[in-house]
């Protein structure tokens, strides 16, 4: 099972050091960094999911991390210049994934635990 | 590369997603809903009412720390108590109309039809009445007269304007024409007041050819009300202020 918490515990970890931290940003920035968290999470649980599948590729999960937090961002951001909320694509398409990659998780460690016992 | 260990990377990577998350959480967002010109006018209103309401309230505070200084300039003995009970009566005077008082204003002479051609057939066409008196009072209170006199008898809220034949009534006291009515305002606008095409003073002077004698004046004095108020009736309700 500890294969499935560690990303739980690291967000864990995480929320302590962010509160722990005195950093805040400007709060115009806020809706963009929202989408990039969406993504960021979405790309966490790609790579707990291709972890379990055995074909996690640290240069794919990094530049998904990076990429698809930046490309969220950008749209938002797009978005908000245009007068169209394009940041609406952004969390349908990582909010989507998210519970596609967390379907499959759940299935993974559901049958593997039923393999082994 | 591929000998990293995944867990640590993913963890590492959840370590960062989290402080965003902490971050993002710690600045107690509002909802993010799309602005609406509606919207956004409430919040204007809002906001004004606000700010209105925050002068109004330093305002209040700025005289309460007015009168706590008087209060404490008492308890040291600085002021005399007599002092300000008679700053307060002289305060009081002057509220309720019964202290003289002086300021740039109007001054309008009426007197009856002078000539002996009459416009209309009726007599009483062409003497002053206390109904168009009345009028006139009342075009200079809505003009922002702040003291009002007439054949030197102040008006006060309930000063009573009667006929009495030739005469006219005003505070249980008759007087005849010519009748100086005195007010103390914004001496352009009292004059526009009774004297601008259509008012009430212009139709009395050119339709009804009444004498009415307008003169603006910077320095008029009205006396204070010299009659006595019973309230017979009329008793204040609660403590008041």
């Amino acid at each position: 099972m500890i294969k499935l918490f560690f990303a739980l515990i690291g967000i864990l970890i995480g929320a302590v050091i962010g509160f722990i931290l005195p950093y805040t940003y400007n709060t115009a920035y806020s809706l963009y960094i929202s989408v990039a968290i969406l993504a960021c999470l979405d790309s966490v649980f790609g790579g707990i999911r291709a972890n379990l599948e055995k074909n996690f590729n640290i240069n794919i999960f990094i530049s998904g991390f990076f990429g698809n937090a930046a490309l969220a961002a950008f749209l938002a951001y797009l978005g908000d210049r245009l007068g169209v909320p394009l940041y609406y694509a952004a969390i349908f398409t990582f909010g989507g994934r998210l519970f596609e990659n967390f379907a499959q998780i759940r299935r993974k460690l559901l049958v593997k635990r039923k393999e082994s016992n | 590369m591929k000998k990293d260990n995944p867990k640590i990377v993913l963890m590492f990577f959840s370590i960062i997603v989290g402080i965003f998350i902490a971050t993002q959480i710690k600045m107690k967002l509002e909802m993010y809903v799309p602005v609406t010109v509606k919207s956004l006018q409430m919040t204007k209103a809002e906001v004004l009412s606000v700010n209105n309401e925050i002068s109004e309230m330093n305002k209040v505070i700025k005289q309460k720390e007015e009168e706590l200084k008087l209060l404490e300039n008492i308890a040291q003995g600085d002021n005399n108590i007599i002092d300000i009970l008679i700053e307060d009566i002289k305060h009081n005077k002057f509220h309720s109309g019964r202290t003289d008082l002086k300021g740039p204003g109007i001054i309008i002479t009426m007197y009856d039809n002078p000539e002996e051609r009459m416009p209309g057939f009726d007599i009483n066409d062409d003497v002053i009445h206390d109904i168009d008196i009345l009028h006139i009072l009342n075009d200079l209170k809505i003009a922002g007269a702040e003291a009002i006199s007439i054949n030197g008898e102040r008006v006060l809220s309930t000063s009573e304007i009667k006929c009495g034949g030739p005469t006219i009534r005003i505070n249980g006291r008759s007087s005849a024409t010519p009748f100086v009515i005195k007010a103390i305002g914004d001496p352009k606008l009292l004059y526009a007041s009774v004297s601008a095409p259509n008012t009430y003073g212009d139709i009395l002077k050119n339709l009804y050819n009444i004498g009415f004698e307008v003169e603006s004046e910077d320095s008029i004095e009205v006396p204070g009300f010299r009659g006595i108020t019973n309230f017979k009736y009329a008793k204040p309700v609660g403590k008041g202020d």
